[in-house]
């Protein structure tokens, strides 16, 4: 008896099919995943360690490009100038969204439904058009804001100076993404279960009070989740300022983003090789400032 | 028609393994339980008869027919799940079709079955509700209806009754146990309630960590454990189990207590069990042990007193009706019935219930 | 949801109630003035765009006028970029949700071989700056022949991560193991089960994740901007945003700017409608989790 038990039997059919299934399942994602991330990463970093030059023509460099991107004023300029508009612009579009989903959520105000939807129709707005109309609305020659300022015979704001050039893009961004951040917030809200809520409200201040010491916590793994987001698309930042060069072009220049820096060397400058290298440094730049924010977290929770 | 044999059956997920090796047939018509705490495997042991999970070695067998390659449906069983599992976005009468459906039966076929279930089951006014608008018992029969339309060869239920509330549960295992005369079919059923085990099985096997512990009617469980893990796990409240030691005729308590037994016993003596309902109380001198009453409970029909004994574990009494003049506080003897005493060994092991 | 007790509509609490209100009119018109800035502006002649004030009508109700332009322009290429925006976005979205259904379901439902090491993947490939992608993916399509065609936005769209994510979560949420199981049982395949059981479970999720792909398409720029070269092939984005640099250059001279916010004003308008439209589906697909019976 007991030796059948030691020569395997082949698994059943169903369990055969259970551990290949997955795979079909996956196999469309992953197909176009590699087709379009991977080998096309694969491809940028092994441009990145070659150069291109009219004499020579192209040779193994290693990691020259690298060194040339840590190296270069251009970059950091960019990276530099990004970091402030994320300090100008994060925390007001996330503060503002987490405010409005707990207004939403605690359901003490009129038209609930109205102001959840219109508050998210900006997200459904491409950035190109929302840049659009945002500077028709900052024209500093006939521009709506202009023309308030001059019936009321205020100073004509200048939105394109080189201290409000950042906020003028951090506003369109705000605009276009609050409501988006506002939904994921919401949802989060609404899925906390409502026991506690009659037994904690009594009247207005108590419901504030619960919204902030109760509900605010316990969706504090979803704003981190917005903030690591947030973070990632700020450091790509490229459609905004790209299409407002014509409206400040002596303020957004080539490096204006390292996004936009490594457009203009690969399709202006030529310089290929250079821009996959910036691209990829870039990448590290938004792993390591989103793992630190990461860090800083854990630590925190400590 | 269905005999169902498992031989040297084992499961492992890789270096853990889940089922041991059991071995264990059940019989044409019987209503077999499997029982145990949570992590006994007994879920794992019915998944793997159902065909849901694969053995790491080891045959299942259908009526001597060797289906441990074969999968879930061509096994014929249907199963009823702990959550009944029902397809929330199909109305009742496509829940219990689809199986059918998916066995190619003629729509007309098809159709005649769902009903003939569905007016054992007093389904007809529901059969075109989807399940949310059902109520807890209404999902547990339509589950149940599911599994009978397919006319398998035996039926599988994994703690179907654990998400009802108490009152329904009662009603619902009594149409459960009607189902099974009725329907003269294999039942095979995993619960960790052992007053389900009691009252519905033919044959209960009782499960821990992976191992067969006992096959046996609850009746033979409940008189002659097989060792203290069943004799503490069958029966409500829970059998007393006291530290002691042999010699000869002659059981020690750690206590100091002492009972005189007619023969004399084995040595290896560590434990001594007894029921509750096989101790009864009497006054502090004619008592085999000494203890003070901490709590009583009435029942009605019965009343518990729990006696804190002297370096020993609380004891249970029961007493049938509700017996006045017993107090807490109040010291009492405790006199056992000789002839119903179980004696365990070292390991665990049952000595010998017959002294 | 709302269970406020009926007993909190105290003077305060009615107070409270009409200032946050008041709060949150206050945002909205901040989010309605460019949106009525583009439609007062659509109305207008491009003379009285700069003379009359922006944020209000003029006396000459000038949107015909300006729509027959906006379509009638360049033969028409403003209606050919927006049919282009229509398809790329509806197949990319289409095909993204699709696959992503798929491989959430996978993920949520099956241990297999390589399941950790494949989601961190997806997972870390969200930090990949778009140029990244953009500059090889330009460079590998020109050496198959595909740019300048409309493969050249499609097939890259369909790779989209935060729907895996999305219907990971989702599918855990919605669907038990048990019912998978009672699939098996009533001997359905692993395929069956997905298609016949789980797909309509699904539809709130993938309702959600094919709008949130559907706005990333209909949104997208860059990939477009570098992929594409003939104004045929551009999405009303890349269109619009090549009149604008024109209009606002000034080198076009013949592009009024009355055009551009007319096109402006009818991109976003199906959106917008067809988001309308299908937000009680997929608010339903971000709140509830399924139906667990």
């Amino acid at each position: 008896m007991s030796d059948s038990e030691t020569h395997k039997r082949p698994p059943s059919r169903v369990v055969i099919s259970r551990r290949i299934a997955p795979y079909f399942f996956l196999a469309p994602f992953i197909l176009f995943f590699v087709a379009f991330l991977i080998i096309p990463l694969i491809y940028a970093f092994d441009l990145s360690v070659y150069k291109t030059t009219l004499v020579g023509g192209t040779r193994f460099v290693g990691f020259d490009n690298y060194a040339k991107a840590f190296a270069d004023p251009n970059f950091w300029d960019g990276v530099l100038t990004l970091l402030k508009f994320g300090v100008m612009q994060m925390p007001v579009m996330l503060i503002l969204a987490l405010m409005f989903a707990l207004i939403l959520d605690s359901g003490v105000v009129y038209a609930k439904s109205f102001f959840r939807i219109s508050f998210f129709i900006p997200y459904a707005v491409p950035a190109v058009i929302a840049t659009l109309m945002w500077g028709y609305l900052y024209g500093p020659a006939y521009g709506p804001m202009t023309q308030i300022a001059d019936a009321l015979s205020l100073p004509r704001p200048d939105f394109f100076a080189a201290n409000s050039i950042l906020p003028s893009i951090a506003n369109i961004a705000v605009w276009e993404y609050m409501g988006y951040n506002m939904i994921i917030y919401f949802a989060a809200l609404q899925a906390i279960p409502t026991d506690l809520e009659e037994a904690s409200l009594m009247d207005g201040a108590s419901a504030f009070a619960y919204a902030v010491k109760i509900k605010l916590p316990m969706i504090v793994p979803t704003i981190i989740v917005t903030i690591i987001f947030s973070i990632i698309g700020t450091l790509q930042l490229f459609a905004e300022p790209y299409l407002m060069i014509n409206l400040a072009r002596n303020l957004i220049n080539s490096h204006f983003t390292p996004n936009l820096y490594a457009y203009t060397l690969a399709f202006t400058a030529q310089q290929i090789n250079y821009s996959a290298a910036i691209s990829f440094v870039l990448g590290g730049v938004v792993a390591v400032v989103s793992y630190g924010f990461m860090l800083l977290v854990n630590r925190g929770n400590r | 028609m269905a005999v169902i044999t498992l031989k040297d059956v084992k499961k492992s997920f890789g270096a853990m393994s889940i089922i041991a090796n059991v071995n264990l047939t059940i019989q044409d018509r019987e209503f077999v339980i499997f029982v145990g705490p949570s992590g006994s495997g007994k879920s794992t042991l019915l998944r793997l008869v159902a065909g849901l999970e694969d053995t790491t070695s080891g045959q299942i067998l259908i009526d001597g027919e060797d289906v441990t390659n074969l999968g879930p449906a061509e096994r014929q069983l249907s199963m009823v799940f702990q959550s009944y599992a029902l397809y929330p976005t199909k109305t009742v009468r496509q829940n219990m079709s689809f199986g059918l459906e998916v066995a190619r039966l003629p729509k007309a076929e098809i159709t005649r079955r769902v009903d003939r279930v569905a007016a054992i089951l007093k389904l007809e006014d529901y059969m075109d509700r989807k399940p949310v608008a059902l109520s807890g018992g209404q999902r547990q029969r339509v589950a149940i209806g599911r599994a009978i339309v397919r006319e398998p060869v035996a039926f599988l239920f994994d703690e179907p009754l654990s998400n009802l509330d108490a009152a329904l549960r009662v009603e619902m295992r009594i149409e459960i146990a009607k189902l099974h005369q009725r329907l003269g079919a294999t039942m095979i059923y995993v619960t960790h309630d052992q007053v389900e085990a009691m009252t519905l099985a033919d044959k209960i096997v009782v499960l821990d960590k992976g191992d067969i512990q006992q096959i046996g009617t609850p009746i033979e469980l409940y008189e002659h454990p097989a060792n203290l893990f069943v004799a503490q796990f069958i029966g409500s409240p829970k059998m007393n189990v006291l530290v002691a030691r042999a010699d000869g005729a002659t059981i020690t308590f750690k206590s100091g207590g002492r009972l005189a037994l007619s023969a004399a016993t084995p040595t290896n003596v560590a434990k001594l069990g007894v029921r509750p309902e096989d101790i009864s109380l009497v006054r502090e001198e004619q008592g085999h042990l000494v203890g003070t009453v901490e709590v009583v409970e009435r029942l009605g029909s019965d009343t518990f007193a729990y006696v804190a004994v002297d370096q020993l574990d609380a004891v249970t009494v029961r007493i049938v009706g509700n017996v006045a003049g017993i107090t807490a506080g109040q010291k009492v003897g405790l006199s056992l019935d000789l002839n119903r005493l179980h004696l365990f060994a070292d390991d665990g092991k049952t000595i010998s219930t017959t002294i | 949801m709302a269970i406020a007790g009926k007993s909190q509509l105290s003077g305060k609490f009615r107070r409270n109630r009409m200032l946050l209100t008041a709060v949150l009119a206050v945002y909205f018109i901040y989010t309605f003035i460019p949106i009525f800035y583009v439609i007062t502006a659509a109305t207008k002649t491009n003379q009285d765009l700069f003379n009359t004030f922006g944020l209000w009508f003029s006396d000459d109700f000038h949107l015909w006028q300006n729509l027959s332009e906006l379509f009638t322009i360049q033969d028409g290429i403003f209606l050919r970029w927006l049919g282009n925006t229509f398809y790329y976005a509806t197949v990319s979205a289409l095909g993204a949700a699709i696959f992503a259904t798929l491989a959430g379901y996978a993920f949520a439902k099956y241990d297999f071989t390589g399941k950790k090491f494949l989601f961190a993947l997806v997972l870390g490939a969200v930090m990949i700056p778009q140029t990244a992608l953009v500059i090889p993916i330009f460079l590998l399509l020109s050496e198959v022949g595909l740019l300048n065609t409309a493969w050249a936005v499609i097939l890259p769209s369909l790779v989209f991560p935060p729907g895996v994510f999305l219907m990971r979560a989702y599918v855990d949420e919605a669907i038990s193991n048990e019912i998978i199981d009672a699939g098996r049982m009533d001997g359905a395949g692993e395929f069956h089960i997905f298609s016949r059981l789980a797909f309509r479970m699904l539809m709130p999720g993938f309702t959600t994740v094919l709008i949130l792909a559907f706005v990333a398409n209909w949104n997208n720029y860059f990939l477009p901007l570098v992929v594409l070269n003939s104004p045929e092939y551009f999405p009303v984005t890349v269109g619009l945003a090549n009149w604008y640099a024109t209009a606002v250059g000034g080198t076009g001279g013949v592009l009024l700017y009355t055009v551009v916010m007319t096109g402006a004003l009818v991109s976003i308008l199906p959106v917008i409608v067809a988001f309308l439209i299908m937000q009680r589906f997929w608010q339903g697909g971000l709140g509830a989790g399924g139906v667990k019976a």
